[in-house]
């Protein structure tokens, strides 16, 4: 705190009419000059203005001001502008501070007390910046490489962007190859790419990028440190094959004696228990799944390793636990269909010939287990038949998710036109409750599916569907002509509402990232901050966040990238001092301050420190601290005690 | 030169005059140093003694108990004008103490009776003898007269009490002092903290406690984050919450309400948001008699509302 008295300059904006066509600008100022401490008060049209500005800085200069309140719009506007300004000047920038007069006094307020009210704000952050202690920012440096958590096709397009900006990536995977469910997918919508093809490319791309680690098979165990020096710990699974020796000649596979559902097919066909998730997987390996597996220890069956000529297979594989510094993590862990089974009114997941979206991609996929031919799972028959019900399980918020899933009414209109093509003498009805094709190209296409495609769409919700003889009746109600519709299905397709993968809020409390009422990351701001999470350094990409599109998705993770990119190519990371402080001298380190904090910024031995890279001053600490020893830099007790009696105080209001 | 001491006890229980005899042999080296000048309680010195004493002629005076009685202001004062350092002694006379609590009972009378009721005086009168008038409220020394220093505690550990009259006797108290510690008692407490998160509020005779382990861990409400160290976390060790009797740190402010803050912030069902907030709720309801635990011996000081504010200025004047 200077030593000679204060002496604080007050510059109160017109805003044009914003202010001056309710505050009685000039009698604020007037007023305010009258208040001890201040020895300068003015004001002017445009206060943000360069001419505004000026203002300022010459009566920093010219009346030695040891502090400054612009009286105008809230800070998240200008404090940054004015505080550059002051320095430019030389002022401590922290020795300036704002009085909202305009959201809290004269967008709010009519008449006569807005002027008053407005004196009373002013006076109150006079009082404030008496107290403010110039203050320097706290610097950090950075670590030059980035995680990128799932390897989907957000994660992909991420790591790829991050790496070709020139930073290293480790790209971490949780199962045994990257591609996630765009790997899964026929062909997309509008256009009916296939997915695969447009997919593997990058994959491989991903796959040979000097600047990327893959980390298949491997998962985030726990994540400390901060913004430009994160410190993750990777388990990374054993596969119990060396990838740098796999052929992919599949020997191991025919001789392998377990059979179990193969997850990319989604139950649809059987894998062994040494198996490769499709033939495009990368890394390009086989993966030995110990939990289905005869044994490995003791050694049960080993006819796997009799069969590999190129000797591939390690049973001596150990887990690994990596520990790695990042500056910058994009969390990219995409989604999960809500499952069937919570489906009361279409059978628990129990009839065989309803399946969901996804099982429904891998009948219509080339690479899938009837290639690419619409056989259904009850018998392989070719149905005739084909219910598509949309909205299952989304925008139903008495039973199920009540968010809309955003990606279903495309996909299933994809999904009909994909089956009339296969089959085209068969017939496709969608039940829907409205069409939600907000995208390039994707009215059109719907149409295209409801008009030429002769796709029966029934705007109405289906109340049950239940097994009957060999078919898979659908009762409904079309709320259009009011008349209750029965459909004598062979196979219902549902298109499951969409929720984040399993292990989202996990890893969500691991990185201390909020996630939001339905399990989806959470973004730090809905509409200016989509990609960030809350806590510094951690960028969201894809459906992870929320449910998305491919386009979407790529588009984010390109996003996240570029905000990736921009922390590990700064110099060095600044953060504002205006954070949580501990006086040592008090804190008897009972620690309750320690789970408040929801940056994970403070961490306590003899006494409590706070890290203030890591803090972002909410001071939830503060209020928390049962003993008063954790105070807020330039927002201590002291202040808002002199601010509160400010505002109170009855006297020279000036009006 | 012998120290010119005086002990007074006003509105409390007895037990802090009883406490200087926790010094235990030191007492002896204590008393062979100070000159008693007036200590009803342990020589025989009546008020008109006190009376006849030229001003500021004790050098220190160590008042207990809370001032609840026009006889004890009285007393208070008498001895604030004969007194170069005079003490708040004791948790009473610091914050008002348990009889402190008594100020609850603000507007029984009148919510029962309506609001212009008073006590009859008796129809012959008051007898001579009659108990001294009873104040409005219950206060701390603080608000009759000014403190010099504070030797807090329910009563005065035998360590704080030894280093008051260390300072004492070596004349190096200086105002405001409070013979405790700045830091709060966990500083002192051995107990393990470990989860700092609450899921239920429980009274000590509810749970089958862990020795080991932090208080508030357990759901029990320990006033130890709040309340000064100095005792050697006495109560904790012996297996009962610090009930706050050393008064809160400097920087604290109201207990109750640094407590109550605290507590609000470690209670927690399921995850953050909205959702908890029932459950939380419900947690807290079982905190039972939050004001006996949370002001136990701070009623008095730190409870007041405008209008107890306004009658205590009117008691003030009665």
């Amino acid at each position: 705190m200077p030593e000679t008295r204060p002496r604080i300059g007050v510059f109160v904006c017109h805003c044009g009419k914003n202010i001056a066509g309710t505050v009685d600008v000039a009698r604020v100022a007037e007023s305010v000059s009258r208040f001890p401490g201040v020895v300068y008060a003015t004001h002017y049209e445009y206060m943000c203005s360069d001419p505004g500005q000026a203002l300022v800085q010459r009566a920093i200069k010219e009346h030695r001001l040891t502090g400054v309140v612009v009286a105008a719009c809230s800070p998240t506007m200008h404090e940054e502008t004015f505080r550059r300004a002051a320095e430019e000047a030389g002022l401590n920038p922290y020795l300036v501070e704002i009085a909202n007069i305009r959201e809290q006094v004269s967008w709010v307020h009519t008449g006569f007390p807005a002027t008053e009210k407005a004196i009373r704000v002013a006076r109150t952050v006079v009082e404030k910046v008496q107290g403010n202690r110039p203050l320097r920012p706290a610097e950090v440096g950075v670590v030059r490489r980035a995680l990128v958590v799932g390897g989907g096709i957000s994660g992909i397009q991420a790591a790829l962007d991050i790496a070709n900006a020139g930073f290293e990536v480790i790209l971490v995977e949780k199962s045994p190859s990257i591609g996630g469910h765009m790997a899964q997918l026929s062909e997309t919508f509008p256009t009916l790419d296939c997915s695969q093809c447009i997919l593997t490319p990058k994959m491989v791309e991903a796959a040979r990028h000097p600047r990327i680690r893959l980390l298949a098979y491997s998962e985030v165990e726990e994540v400390s440190g901060f913004v430009g020096n994160y410190r993750v710990r990777i388990r990374k699974k054993p596969t119990y094959v060396d990838p740098a020796k796999c052929n992919l000649c599949g020997e191991c596979e025919k001789v392998c004696p377990v059979r179990v559902p193969n997850e990319f097919d989604r139950g649809l066909s059987t894998r062994a228990a040494i198996h490769i998730p499709f033939p495009q997987a990368i890394p390009s390996t086989y993966t030995l799944d110990a939990q289905n597996c005869l044994g490995i220890v003791p050694l049960r069956c080993g006819k796997c390793v009799e069969v590999c000529a190129p000797k591939a297979i390690d049973f001596d594989m150990r887990e690994e636990i990596l520990e790695e510094e990042v500056g910058a993590i994009v969390l990219a862990t995409g989604y999960e269909l809500y499952p069937k089974e919570a489906m009361a009114e279409y059978g628990y997941g129990t009839v065989p010939d309803v399946i969901d979206g996804l099982e429904f991609e891998r009948l219509l996929s080339a690479s899938g287990p009837t290639r690419g031919e619409i056989r259904r799972p009850s018998d392989g028959k070719v149905p005739k038949e084909v219910v598509f019900i949309q909205c299952s399980g989304s925008r139903d918020p008495e039973h199920h998710k009540p968010y809309c899933s955003k990606i279903c009414c495309m996909y299933t209109a994809k999904h009909a036109l994909l089956y009339r093509h296969a089959v085209p003498d068969g017939q496709a009805y969608v039940f829907y409750i409205d069409i939600r094709a907000g995208g390039k190209d994707y009215e059109e296409f719907v149409n295209r599916a409801m008009q030429e495609e002769r796709i029966l769409y029934i705007r109405g919700k289906v109340a049950k569907v239940f097994r009957e003889g060999e078919k898979v009746v659908v009762w409904g109600a079309d709320t259009l002509t009011g008349k209750r519709v029965e459909v004598r299905a062979d196979l219902v397709v549902l298109a499951q509402a969409v929720i984040p993968s399993p292990g989202t809020e996990e890893l969500a409390r691991k990185l201390r990232v909020a996630c939001g009422g339905e399990g989806f990351l959470r973004e730090a701001h809905p509409k200016l901050r989509p990609l960030e999470a809350l806590t510094a350094g951690i960028f969201l990409a894809g459906a992870a966040q929320g449910p998305k599109d491919i386009p979407e998705s790529v588009a984010q993770a390109s996003g996240a990238a570029a905000k990736a990119v921009a922390i590990l190519s700064a110099p060095k990371l600044e953060h504002a001092p205006e954070v949580a402080e501990v006086q040592e001298e008090l804190c008897s380190g009972c620690g309750i301050c320690v789970p408040q904090c929801p940056y994970g910024a403070i961490t306590v031995d003899e006494v409590a420190h706070v890290n203030e890279i890591l803090c972002e001053g909410c001071g939830t600490c503060v209020a928390a601290c049962p003993s008063g020893a954790m105070t807020f830099r330039n927002v201590e007790d002291e202040q808002i005690l002199r601010m509160v009696r400010a505002a109170l105080e009855a006297a020279d209001v000036g009006v | 030169m012998k120290v010119n001491l005086a002990v007074y006890w006003t509105g409390g229980c007895g037990g802090c005059d009883v406490s200087f005899l926790e010094l235990g042999p030191n007492l002896l080296g204590v008393l062979s140093r100070v000159e008693i000048v007036f200590w009803p309680a342990l020589v025989d010195t009546k008020r008109e003694d006190l009376e006849r004493l030229p001003p500021r002629s004790i050098d220190f005076a160590l008042v207990n108990g809370v001032i609840r009685t026009a006889e004890n202001r009285e007393m208070a004062e008498l001895l604030r004008e004969k007194t170069k350092f005079l003490g708040a002694y004791g948790a009473c006379a610091h914050l008002g103490g348990i009889p402190g609590l008594a100020n609850q009972a603000h507007g029984i009378l009148e919510s029962v009776f309506g609001p212009n009721f008073r006590p009859a005086p008796p129809i012959e009168g008051y007898p001579e003898d009659a108990p001294a008038q009873v104040l409005f409220e219950a206060l701390p020394l603080e608000d009759v007269v000014s403190v010099d220093f504070v030797v807090p505690g329910c009563p005065p550990p035998a360590g704080l009490v030894a280093r008051f009259f260390q300072a004492a006797l070596e004349g190096q108290i200086s105002l405001g002092q409070v013979f405790a510690e700045e830091k709060a008692l966990c500083e002192e407490c051995p107990r393990k903290r470990e989860e700092r998160r609450i899921t239920r509020v429980a009274r000590p005779h509810e749970v089958l406690l862990d020795g080991e382990k932090c208080f508030l861990d357990q759901g029990v409400v320990c006033m130890g984050p709040v309340t000064r160290a100095g005792c050697g976390a006495a109560c904790p060790k012996a297996g009962m919450p610090c009930t706050g009797c050393l008064g809160p740190t400097p920087k604290a402010g109201d207990p109750g309400l640094a407590m109550l803050s605290a507590l609000a912030s470690l209670v927690r069902a399921g995850e953050e948001g909205e959702a908890a907030f029932p459950e939380e709720d419900k947690i807290l309801d079982g905190f039972v008699d939050p004001i006996g635990t949370l002001y136990k011996y701070a009623f008095a000081k730190y409870a007041r509302s405008l209008a107890q504010l306004t009658k205590r200025r009117e008691g003030m004047r009665a």
